[in-house]
């Protein structure tokens, strides 16, 4: 491949990514403020989060101040997202497995990041002493990742085929997100143990894409990985992997929404009460012209209408 | 034997049921409660029944009145009805309240099935794949994706995850989402925040809402009847107020003390909300609030306006335009008292609905500040304006933790406090706080016995409720010892009644249920004879 494709490829598929992620991300955000539906325990809740207790718990909440952590929800998260800790406390045997290919996961990601060091450093002409050091992290980042990883989502794929609890929800896509970055870790794992420097050419690598060097090259089993991994990049925003994008919500906006009404938020709710209703049950009477408020402000003697 | 179901079997065969409940096969209760031959049969269908009602998911009904049709295109136009809401399901405008939770839900389950050792009914029906939470939020979750999203059917062929829609699907996965208490402990062990309980009630919502589909017991003798006359129960206002006389004048004569309940008082600091379940089946629990608080000083109110002397609100469970109708109205109430504050009775459901839940259409001045019981009673024991005698309640206590009031709200140690006060004997269950069982009563199920639906509550889904309330008392099982289950909730009680009458716990182990007032009454220093009376009264 030449160097102006690998540039190309390479900007394209972080391009995509960016956009595409960008897009749910902000598809999410755009969704209407929703009722409350908080669920225990809250890490925020300061003093009662150890026993899942919240400030309801007060006596006339409202008129004290809410004394809310934000160090806490961050901890959860971090212990949630490292170790999980859900699939821990509730399903042991799938969290060796699990928690072997997510960390395998979390490894390449910082493996890219002190490769991209790395190629600053090269860039820089730091004292050869000086990057030895990051090129070690690089490998020894790239060879634990590919490792688990690959190990990982090997155990993953049997888990799926095997367990008849997992079997009967499979579909195409489950086996091939799976069989796909399997393929990213085992060519990854391919190239370090292929290549006499592993931590060096991936570093170089990124310096050509950096310097967009028109003689840019890889070695075979690098740009089988390479190519690998961004065909990858390109795929995973377009579905249910990106979950790690969707658990901020899940939790931050869901779980752990418990504000009160806010000013901002009363005018926002003023507008979505003053939408249309088109439900088509007779008890809600609406005609699609009639609004939330409409529907359920009425005079309680109504109701013997439906 | 368990039969191994197929998401795709919802579909197929659609006038038998899918799966069928054998009691051998669910897990086992401690003794004496381990014959399964000196225990109430479960119920079967009638030839009659089989014949006239919709029986294909587990031989189990929920809903006489379900409509069968006589024709294919009659089956057609309410497939097209579930579709058609199913759209409105995902729209903005429809359904801005729950839009985000549900997408959220439906698009980011990564199948790790981590939530299924967490959910009661699952574990209690031995594993039946029937009762599997992500069963029926996955055969939802592709219904949704198939019929609402663009390319949705090429998309469920190619990808192997095609479940096809039809008369079967939709009248099977309305029975399936009353299998589900919406207790959200499945949602507590998923590490996505996936929510299958929310699905549940998102699925009987777009029933309800669309198709007018929900059991009668939660809509046309629920929420209708409760905005039409003032309760579910049928109590009117006239006459709730003549049963409060007739028990301030009963209780003044138990207790020995003068009971008196205000009504309607304008101005006053608090207006209390009781359910009238309580009123009617359970009187000791609105009473003893009645008792404590007038020995506390506090000025308070019932109201008679209708609904404002029943605080429960099945919207919650089922329906939301429904749910903020009843909540509409009970913030109303309150404003016109001129209170300063609402307090709901020993109601799980109903603190969800009221405090939370609801928060959101409760815009501009129905903003009233409301306060849940726990805390309240709290404040009151722990005021010293009482004085109490804990040696009263000197009898094994255990806790009950309504599943909307402690996992859904946070109210955990309140109660706990006043118990560890109150009761020298007090000791918790297995799970207990967030990670309680549920009754197997939420989820609005309590109220509702259709058909043989009551023997589905007590073999399946408080199996597992009965198994930790026996298992907190092992230290002292027999009858000879009287043992008190606090559960301050009324849909739990009303599950409870059915479950002990079920099994006959008080005959065999000695175990009744109330609430939490109840014991304060009866620990109060000033009461002459036990407030409670183990079933006496």
């Amino acid at each position: 491949m030449s160097g102006i494709v690998w540039h190309i490829f390479v900007f394209a598929a972080i391009l995509i990514f960016l956009i595409v992620a960008t897009y749910r991300t902000l598809a999410i955000i755009r969704l209407p403020i929703h009722l409350r539906w908080e669920l225990a325990p809250i890490p925020h809740e300061k003093g009662k989060q150890r026993y899942g207790g919240s400030y309801l718990e007060d006596y006339e909440w409202w008129k004290k101040p809410q004394r809310r952590s934000w160090i806490a929800p961050i901890i959860y998260m971090v212990i949630e997202i490292f170790l999980l800790r859900a699939i821990w406390r509730h399903n042991r045997a799938l969290w060796p497995l699990t928690l072997a290919f997510h960390t395998g996961i979390y490894l390449i990601v910082g493996m890219l990041f002190f490769s991209l060091v790395s190629a600053v450093l090269i860039i820089a002409e730091v004292p050869p002493s000086v990057l030895n050091v990051f090129l070690a992290i690089v490998s020894v980042l790239a060879a634990a990742g590919y490792l688990l990883g690959g190990l990982g989502a090997i155990s993953l794929i049997l888990k799926r085929a095997l367990d008849s609890g997992l079997r009967s929800f499979n579909t195409f896509s489950k086996y091939f997100n799976l069989v796909f970055l399997g393929a990213l870790f085992t060519s990854g794992a391919y190239a370090w143990f292929s290549l006499g420097d592993f931590a060096s050419e991936m570093s170089l690598f990124i310096k050509g894409l950096i310097t967009l060097d028109a003689g840019i090259a890889a070695s075979f089993p690098l740009s089988l990985h390479i190519v690998i991994s961004l065909l990858f990049l390109i795929y995973l925003p377009f579905t249910d992997m990106i979950h790690f994008i969707a658990k901020y919500f899940t939790y931050h906006e869901v779980r752990w929404d418990d504000r009160p009404q806010d000013e901002r938020m009363k005018k926002e709710l003023r507008r979505l009460l003053s939408q249309p209703v088109s439900w088509s049950a007779p008890h809600v009477k609406a005609d699609g012209k009639k609004n939330w408020i409409d529907l359920t402000t009425k005079k309680t003697n109504d109701e013997k209408e439906a | 034997m368990k039969k191994k179901l197929k998401l795709t079997d919802i579909a197929k065969d659609g006038d038998r049921p899918l799966t069928e409940i054998n009691l051998d096969e669910l897990v086992p209760l401690p003794p004496p409660y381990d014959k399964i031959e000196e225990l109430p049969a479960f119920k079967q269908l009638t030839p009659d029944q089989q014949e006239r009602l919709i029986c294909n998911l587990d031989g189990v009904v929920s809903y006489a009145a379900l409509p069968k049709p006589k024709t294919k295109k009659e089956e057609k136009r309410y497939v097209e009805q579930f579709v058609s809401g199913l759209k409105k399901l995902l729209s903005k405008e429809n359904n801005w309240t729950f839009l985000q939770p549900l997408l959220l839900s439906i698009d980011y389950c990564a199948q790790c099935q981590t939530c299924c050792d967490a959910c009661p009914i699952y574990l209690a029906s031995g594993k039946n794949e029937i009762y599997r939470p992500t069963y029926r939020s996955e055969v939802f979750r592709r219904l949704v994706k198939k019929y609402g999203r663009p390319g949705g059917k090429l998309w469920a062929k190619l990808n192997g995850e095609d479940i096809e829609l039809n008369w079967a699907t939709i009248t099977r996965l309305y029975e399936l989402s009353y299998r589900c208490n919406l207790c959200r402990r499945c949602t507590l062990s998923c590490p996505m925040g996936v929510d299958n309980a929310l699905i549940a009630r998102e699925i009987r919502k777009l029933f309800s809402q669309e198709l007018g589909w929900a059991p009668k017991e939660l809509h046309e003798k629920g929420t209708m009847l409760q905005l039409e006359v003032g309760s579910p129960t049928g109590l009117r206002p006239h006459v709730a107020i003549d049963n409060f006389k007739f028990l301030d004048e009963e209780f003044s004569e138990a207790t020995g003390i003068k009971v008196s309940t205000p009504w309607d008082k304008k101005g006053a600091d608090v207006l209390f909300i009781h359910s009238a379940g309580d009123i009617i089946s359970f009187p000791e629990g609105p009473i003893s609030f009645s008792i404590l608080l007038n020995a506390a000083g506090i000025s308070w109110t019932l109201s008679s306006e209708i609904p404002g002397y029943d605080g429960v609100n099945y919207g919650v469970f089922y329906d939301d335009v429904q749910l903020a109708k009843v909540a509409i109205r009970h913030a109303q109430i309150g404003r016109k008292l001129g209170v300063k504050k609402i307090v709901m009775g020993e109601c799980g459901h109903q603190h969800k609905a009221l405090l939370t839940v609801a928060d959101r259409v409760l815009t501009g001045d129905l903003d009233i500040p409301r306060e849940n019981v726990m805390t309240f009673l709290e404040n009151i024991v722990f005021s010293g304006k009482i004085k109490f005698d804990p040696s009263k309640n000197d009898f094994p206590v255990t806790l009950h933790d309504p599943c909307n009031l402690v996992r859904n709200l946070g109210v955990v140690e309140p109660q706990r406090r006043i118990l560890r006060y109150l009761c020298p004997q007090f000791r918790e269950m297995t799970p207990h706080g967030i990670d309680n069982y549920c009754c197997g009563g939420g989820g609005g199920l309590s109220v509702m016995s259709d058909v043989n639906f009551t023997d589905w509550k007590a073999h399946v889904a408080g199996r597992l409720k009965l198994k930790q309330i026996l298992e907190a008392f092992a230290d002292q099982p027999g009858p000879e010892v009287k043992k008190y289950m606090c559960a301050p909730c009324l849909n739990c009680k009303l599950q409870f009644r059915d479950l002990f009458e079920y099994y006959r716990v008080k005959e065999k182990s000695g175990i009744i249920f109330g609430g939490l007032g109840e014991l304060a009454v009866n620990a109060m220093a000033i009461i002459k004879k036990p407030f409670i009376t183990w079933g006496e009264r």
